[in-house]
Protein backbone atom coordinates (compact mmCIF):
# COMPACT_ATOMS: atom_id res chain seq x y z
CA UNK A 1 0.00 0.00 0.00
CA UNK A 2 1.88 3.34 -1.18
CA UNK A 3 0.81 6.01 -3.38
CA UNK A 4 2.54 7.48 -6.03
CA UNK A 5 4.01 10.44 -4.92
CA UNK A 6 4.80 13.00 -7.30
CA UNK A 7 4.61 17.19 -7.76
CA UNK A 8 1.56 17.79 -5.57
CA UNK A 9 2.79 15.76 -2.52
CA UNK A 10 6.12 17.65 -2.98
CA UNK A 11 6.64 20.59 -0.24
CA UNK A 12 7.07 20.51 3.54
CA UNK A 13 4.01 19.41 4.99
CA UNK A 14 3.36 16.32 3.20
CA UNK A 15 6.98 15.43 4.02
CA UNK A 16 6.80 16.71 7.65
CA UNK A 17 3.60 14.41 8.04
CA UNK A 18 5.13 11.30 6.30
CA UNK A 19 8.68 11.56 8.76
CA UNK A 20 5.91 12.13 11.85
CA UNK A 21 4.63 9.03 10.56
CA UNK A 22 7.70 7.09 9.65
CA UNK A 23 9.25 8.14 13.34
CA UNK A 24 6.17 6.98 15.15
CA UNK A 25 6.47 3.80 13.42
CA UNK A 26 10.36 3.03 14.69
CA UNK A 27 8.51 4.09 18.29
CA UNK A 28 6.54 1.09 17.63
CA UNK A 29 9.44 -1.35 16.97
CA UNK A 30 11.39 -0.40 19.61
CA UNK A 31 8.00 -0.54 21.96
CA UNK A 32 7.18 -4.00 20.46
CA UNK A 33 10.46 -5.17 21.85
CA UNK A 34 10.08 -3.92 25.05
CA UNK A 35 6.44 -5.24 25.84
CA UNK A 36 7.42 -9.08 23.87
CA UNK A 37 9.60 -9.35 27.01
CA UNK A 38 7.03 -9.04 28.71
CA UNK A 39 4.13 -10.84 27.31
CA UNK A 40 3.07 -14.57 27.52
CA UNK A 41 3.84 -16.58 24.52
CA UNK A 42 0.48 -16.60 23.01
CA UNK A 43 0.47 -12.66 23.29
CA UNK A 44 4.17 -12.53 21.90
CA UNK A 45 3.47 -14.04 18.65
CA UNK A 46 0.58 -11.69 18.06
CA UNK A 47 3.24 -8.89 18.91
CA UNK A 48 5.58 -10.41 17.06
CA UNK A 49 3.44 -10.12 14.04
CA UNK A 50 2.65 -6.77 14.68
CA UNK A 51 6.35 -5.83 14.99
CA UNK A 52 6.51 -7.45 11.69
CA UNK A 53 3.86 -5.19 10.31
CA UNK A 54 5.27 -1.91 11.48
CA UNK A 55 9.01 -2.65 9.37
CA UNK A 56 6.67 -3.32 6.91
CA UNK A 57 5.08 0.57 7.37
CA UNK A 58 8.41 1.44 7.96
CA UNK A 59 9.97 0.41 4.65
CA UNK A 60 6.92 1.45 2.88
CA UNK A 61 7.10 5.34 4.40
CA UNK A 62 11.16 5.42 3.83
CA UNK A 63 10.78 4.89 0.63
CA UNK A 64 7.92 7.24 0.06
CA UNK A 65 9.71 10.14 1.60
CA UNK A 66 13.02 9.34 0.01
CA UNK A 67 11.19 9.34 -3.55
CA UNK A 68 10.37 12.94 -2.22
CA UNK A 69 14.27 13.46 -2.01
CA UNK A 70 14.10 14.01 1.52
CA UNK A 71 15.98 11.75 3.89
CA UNK A 72 13.76 9.72 5.80
CA UNK A 73 14.28 10.04 9.66
CA UNK A 74 16.81 7.39 11.51
CA UNK A 75 15.00 5.65 14.41
CA UNK A 76 16.65 6.43 17.71
CA UNK A 77 18.69 4.17 19.74
CA UNK A 78 16.26 4.15 22.55
CA UNK A 79 13.20 5.87 23.26
CA UNK A 80 11.64 7.07 26.67
CA UNK A 81 8.66 4.99 27.56
CA UNK A 82 5.47 6.68 28.51
CA UNK A 83 5.40 4.46 32.21
CA UNK A 84 6.99 1.35 33.38
CA UNK A 85 6.32 -1.72 31.74
CA UNK A 86 6.91 -4.96 34.35
CA UNK A 87 4.38 -7.38 33.85
CA UNK A 88 2.20 -8.36 30.64
CA UNK A 89 -0.78 -6.06 31.66
CA UNK A 90 1.10 -2.89 31.07
CA UNK A 91 2.90 -4.42 28.19
CA UNK A 92 -0.15 -4.61 26.81
CA UNK A 93 -0.83 -1.37 27.64
CA UNK A 94 2.36 -0.12 25.81
CA UNK A 95 1.35 -1.83 22.58
CA UNK A 96 -2.00 0.10 22.78
CA UNK A 97 -0.51 2.78 23.69
CA UNK A 98 2.53 2.80 20.48
CA UNK A 99 -0.48 1.50 18.28
CA UNK A 100 -2.44 4.98 18.95
CA UNK A 101 0.57 7.16 18.28
CA UNK A 102 0.75 5.18 14.87
CA UNK A 103 -3.14 5.72 14.29
CA UNK A 104 -2.64 9.63 15.14
CA UNK A 105 0.38 10.09 13.03
CA UNK A 106 -1.07 8.42 9.83
CA UNK A 107 -4.72 10.97 10.72
CA UNK A 108 -2.10 13.70 10.26
CA UNK A 109 -1.59 12.77 6.57
CA UNK A 110 -4.82 13.01 5.73
CA UNK A 111 -5.44 16.66 6.47
CA UNK A 112 -3.39 17.48 3.86
CA UNK A 113 -4.89 18.37 0.27
CA UNK A 114 -3.21 16.14 -1.62
CA UNK A 115 -5.69 13.28 -2.16
CA UNK A 116 -3.52 10.29 -2.50
CA UNK A 117 -1.69 11.24 0.59
CA UNK A 118 -5.54 11.87 2.25
CA UNK A 119 -6.40 8.53 1.25
CA UNK A 120 -2.90 6.00 1.82
CA UNK A 121 -3.09 8.25 5.62
CA UNK A 122 -6.69 6.87 5.91
CA UNK A 123 -5.74 3.52 4.90
CA UNK A 124 -2.70 3.15 7.14
CA UNK A 125 -4.19 3.96 10.10
CA UNK A 126 -6.42 1.58 9.88
CA UNK A 127 -4.79 -1.68 11.05
CA UNK A 128 -3.13 0.41 13.82
CA UNK A 129 -6.54 1.53 15.17
CA UNK A 130 -7.18 -2.57 14.93
CA UNK A 131 -4.25 -3.30 16.39
CA UNK A 132 -4.64 -0.81 19.76
CA UNK A 133 -8.64 -1.97 20.42
CA UNK A 134 -6.75 -5.61 20.19
CA UNK A 135 -4.44 -4.56 22.91
CA UNK A 136 -6.75 -2.78 24.90
CA UNK A 137 -9.39 -5.01 24.24
CA UNK A 138 -11.89 -2.26 23.59
CA UNK A 139 -13.02 0.04 21.05
CA UNK A 140 -12.84 3.47 20.83
CA UNK A 141 -14.99 5.94 18.56
CA UNK A 142 -12.87 8.56 16.97
CA UNK A 143 -9.58 7.14 16.71
CA UNK A 144 -6.55 8.50 16.28
CA UNK A 145 -8.08 11.72 18.16
CA UNK A 146 -7.03 11.97 21.56
CA UNK A 147 -9.35 11.37 24.15
CA UNK A 148 -11.79 13.17 24.91
CA UNK A 149 -11.24 15.45 21.68
CA UNK A 150 -15.52 15.91 21.43
CA UNK A 151 -17.63 17.47 23.88
CA UNK A 152 -20.17 14.21 23.38
CA UNK A 153 -17.59 11.42 23.36
CA UNK B 1 -41.37 71.17 3.01
CA UNK B 2 -38.32 70.83 3.07
CA UNK B 3 -35.78 73.71 1.79
CA UNK B 4 -33.77 73.22 -1.40
CA UNK B 5 -30.50 73.60 0.90
CA UNK B 6 -31.74 71.02 3.56
CA UNK B 7 -32.64 68.64 0.34
CA UNK B 8 -28.43 69.37 -1.01
CA UNK B 9 -27.25 68.91 1.94
CA UNK B 10 -29.08 65.17 3.19
CA UNK B 11 -28.26 63.97 -1.00
CA UNK B 12 -24.41 65.01 0.46
CA UNK B 13 -24.73 62.41 3.19
CA UNK B 14 -27.27 59.90 1.73
CA UNK B 15 -25.81 59.32 -1.71
CA UNK B 16 -22.47 57.63 -0.32
CA UNK B 17 -24.39 55.36 1.75
CA UNK B 18 -26.99 54.16 -1.24
CA UNK B 19 -24.22 53.55 -3.50
CA UNK B 20 -22.45 51.75 -0.93
CA UNK B 21 -25.41 49.48 0.12
CA UNK B 22 -26.23 49.27 -3.52
CA UNK B 23 -22.99 47.63 -4.10
CA UNK B 24 -23.12 45.19 -1.35
CA UNK B 25 -23.59 41.62 -2.51
CA UNK B 26 -25.55 39.80 -0.08
CA UNK B 27 -28.07 37.19 -0.39
CA UNK B 28 -31.21 37.92 -2.37
CA UNK B 29 -33.92 36.89 -0.56
CA UNK B 30 -36.31 36.78 -4.13
CA UNK B 31 -33.85 33.84 -5.16
CA UNK B 32 -34.14 30.96 -2.48
CA UNK B 33 -31.74 29.77 0.19
CA UNK B 34 -27.86 30.02 -0.99
CA UNK B 35 -26.55 26.34 -2.60
CA UNK B 36 -25.41 24.13 -0.08
CA UNK B 37 -21.43 23.88 0.21
CA UNK B 38 -19.64 20.43 -0.53
CA UNK B 39 -18.93 19.81 2.80
CA UNK B 40 -22.43 20.17 3.86
CA UNK B 41 -23.45 18.09 1.03
CA UNK B 42 -21.34 15.20 2.20
CA UNK B 43 -22.00 15.75 6.00
CA UNK B 44 -25.72 15.11 4.78
CA UNK B 45 -25.19 12.30 3.25
CA UNK B 46 -22.70 10.79 6.09
CA UNK B 47 -25.59 11.85 8.72
CA UNK B 48 -28.11 9.89 6.91
CA UNK B 49 -25.47 6.37 6.63
CA UNK B 50 -24.65 7.04 10.41
CA UNK B 51 -28.26 7.20 11.24
CA UNK B 52 -28.95 4.13 9.45
CA UNK B 53 -26.46 2.50 11.71
CA UNK B 54 -27.97 3.54 14.77
CA UNK B 55 -31.23 2.44 13.59
CA UNK B 56 -29.48 -1.25 12.08
CA UNK B 57 -28.21 -1.55 15.98
CA UNK B 58 -31.06 -0.62 17.90
CA UNK B 59 -33.57 -2.80 15.60
CA UNK B 60 -30.99 -5.90 16.01
CA UNK B 61 -30.96 -5.46 20.01
CA UNK B 62 -34.72 -5.28 20.02
CA UNK B 63 -34.51 -8.38 17.85
CA UNK B 64 -31.97 -10.34 19.84
CA UNK B 65 -30.99 -8.55 23.33
CA UNK B 66 -28.84 -11.28 24.36
CA UNK B 67 -26.22 -9.60 21.77
CA UNK B 68 -26.36 -6.54 24.23
CA UNK B 69 -22.94 -7.33 25.97
CA UNK B 70 -21.19 -6.90 22.45
CA UNK B 71 -23.55 -4.75 20.47
CA UNK B 72 -24.06 -1.80 23.30
CA UNK B 73 -20.34 -0.32 23.10
CA UNK B 74 -21.06 -0.18 19.32
CA UNK B 75 -23.94 1.25 19.31
CA UNK B 76 -22.85 4.12 21.52
CA UNK B 77 -20.07 4.96 19.31
CA UNK B 78 -21.97 5.32 16.61
CA UNK B 79 -24.21 7.77 18.37
CA UNK B 80 -20.81 9.79 19.10
CA UNK B 81 -20.38 9.70 15.16
CA UNK B 82 -23.64 11.03 14.63
CA UNK B 83 -23.56 13.15 17.23
CA UNK B 84 -20.21 14.73 15.75
CA UNK B 85 -21.39 14.69 12.19
CA UNK B 86 -24.61 16.46 13.36
CA UNK B 87 -22.49 19.10 15.36
CA UNK B 88 -21.01 20.43 12.18
CA UNK B 89 -23.91 21.42 10.23
CA UNK B 90 -26.93 23.04 11.16
CA UNK B 91 -29.48 20.56 10.51
CA UNK B 92 -33.21 21.98 9.74
CA UNK B 93 -35.99 21.18 12.58
CA UNK B 94 -37.04 17.57 11.80
CA UNK B 95 -33.08 16.38 10.88
CA UNK B 96 -31.94 16.22 7.64
CA UNK B 97 -33.17 15.98 4.67
CA UNK B 98 -31.40 13.03 3.90
CA UNK B 99 -31.88 11.25 7.39
CA UNK B 100 -35.35 11.76 7.01
CA UNK B 101 -36.05 10.45 3.58
CA UNK B 102 -33.70 7.65 4.01
CA UNK B 103 -35.16 5.95 7.40
CA UNK B 104 -38.63 6.69 5.98
CA UNK B 105 -38.90 5.46 3.07
CA UNK B 106 -37.59 1.78 2.18
CA UNK B 107 -35.85 2.56 -0.97
CA UNK B 108 -34.51 5.78 0.68
CA UNK B 109 -31.21 6.55 -1.13
CA UNK B 110 -29.76 8.70 2.15
CA UNK B 111 -28.98 11.13 -0.46
CA UNK B 112 -25.92 12.30 -2.51
CA UNK B 113 -22.29 11.73 -1.49
CA UNK B 114 -21.44 8.43 -1.80
CA UNK B 115 -23.40 6.79 1.46
CA UNK B 116 -22.92 3.22 -0.11
CA UNK B 117 -24.89 -0.01 1.40
CA UNK B 118 -25.22 1.76 4.67
CA UNK B 119 -27.38 4.45 3.50
CA UNK B 120 -29.91 1.96 0.83
CA UNK B 121 -32.83 0.72 2.15
CA UNK B 122 -33.07 -1.00 5.44
CA UNK B 123 -33.79 -4.93 5.65
CA UNK B 124 -35.41 -6.86 7.21
CA UNK B 125 -34.06 -8.33 10.53
CA UNK B 126 -32.59 -11.70 9.77
CA UNK B 127 -34.05 -14.94 11.57
CA UNK B 128 -30.94 -15.90 13.00
CA UNK B 129 -28.72 -14.37 15.33
CA UNK B 130 -25.51 -15.20 13.33
CA UNK B 131 -27.21 -13.73 10.23
CA UNK B 132 -28.09 -10.05 11.88
CA UNK B 133 -25.01 -10.21 12.88
CA UNK B 134 -23.31 -10.81 9.65
CA UNK B 135 -25.50 -7.67 8.20
CA UNK B 136 -24.89 -5.28 10.67
CA UNK B 137 -20.84 -6.21 9.78
CA UNK B 138 -21.60 -6.06 6.20
CA UNK B 139 -23.04 -2.28 6.57
CA UNK B 140 -20.15 -1.28 9.23
CA UNK B 141 -17.69 -2.34 6.58
CA UNK B 142 -19.70 -0.71 3.69
CA UNK B 143 -19.92 2.52 5.55
CA UNK B 144 -16.32 2.50 6.22
CA UNK B 145 -15.90 2.63 2.27
CA UNK B 146 -18.31 5.13 1.85
CA UNK B 147 -15.92 7.65 4.51
CA UNK B 148 -13.15 6.96 2.48
CA UNK B 149 -14.78 7.83 -0.61
CA UNK B 150 -15.69 11.00 1.02
CA UNK B 151 -12.59 12.13 1.64
CA UNK B 152 -11.24 13.96 -2.30
CA UNK B 153 -13.71 16.48 -1.69
CA UNK B 154 -14.10 18.00 1.82
CA UNK B 155 -11.74 19.93 3.87
CA UNK B 156 -8.97 18.90 5.50
CA UNK B 157 -10.66 18.48 9.31
CA UNK B 158 -13.41 16.99 8.22
CA UNK B 159 -11.87 14.46 6.34
CA UNK B 160 -9.70 13.95 9.07
CA UNK B 161 -13.44 13.04 10.62
CA UNK B 162 -14.80 10.76 8.05
CA UNK B 163 -10.69 9.07 8.41
CA UNK B 164 -11.57 8.17 11.97
CA UNK B 165 -14.97 7.08 11.98
CA UNK B 166 -13.93 4.65 9.05
CA UNK B 167 -10.87 3.54 11.34
CA UNK B 168 -13.65 3.03 14.31
CA UNK B 169 -16.17 0.89 11.84
CA UNK B 170 -13.17 -1.34 10.60
CA UNK B 171 -12.83 -2.53 14.45
CA UNK B 172 -16.41 -2.43 14.48
CA UNK B 173 -15.95 -5.60 11.96
CA UNK B 174 -13.64 -6.86 13.48
CA UNK B 175 -15.26 -6.96 16.46
CA UNK B 176 -18.52 -8.55 14.79
CA UNK B 177 -16.36 -10.95 13.09
CA UNK B 178 -15.89 -13.03 16.50
CA UNK B 179 -17.66 -16.35 15.96
CA UNK B 180 -18.82 -16.52 19.39
CA UNK B 181 -21.26 -13.69 18.72
CA UNK B 182 -22.91 -16.44 16.19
Amino acid sequence: MRPAVGPASAGRAPVAALQAALAAEHAAIYGYGVAGAQLTAAARAAALRDWTLHQNARDTLTAMIASLGATPVAASAAYELPFAVHDARSARALAADMEDGVTRAYLALVALPDTSLRTFGALAMQPPAERAAYWRGTTTAFPGFPRGAFAHE
Amino acid sequence: MLRRRQVLAASATTLPLLLALDACVGPDPLSGPPPLSRDVRVLFAAIAAEGNLVHAYKRTLAAYSTLAPALTPLLAEHEAHLAQLRARVAEPPGGSPAVTASLASPGGSGGSGGSGAAGRAIPAIPGTRAAAVALLRDAEQAASAAQLRRLATVSGPLAQLFASIAASETTHVTVLDDRRLA
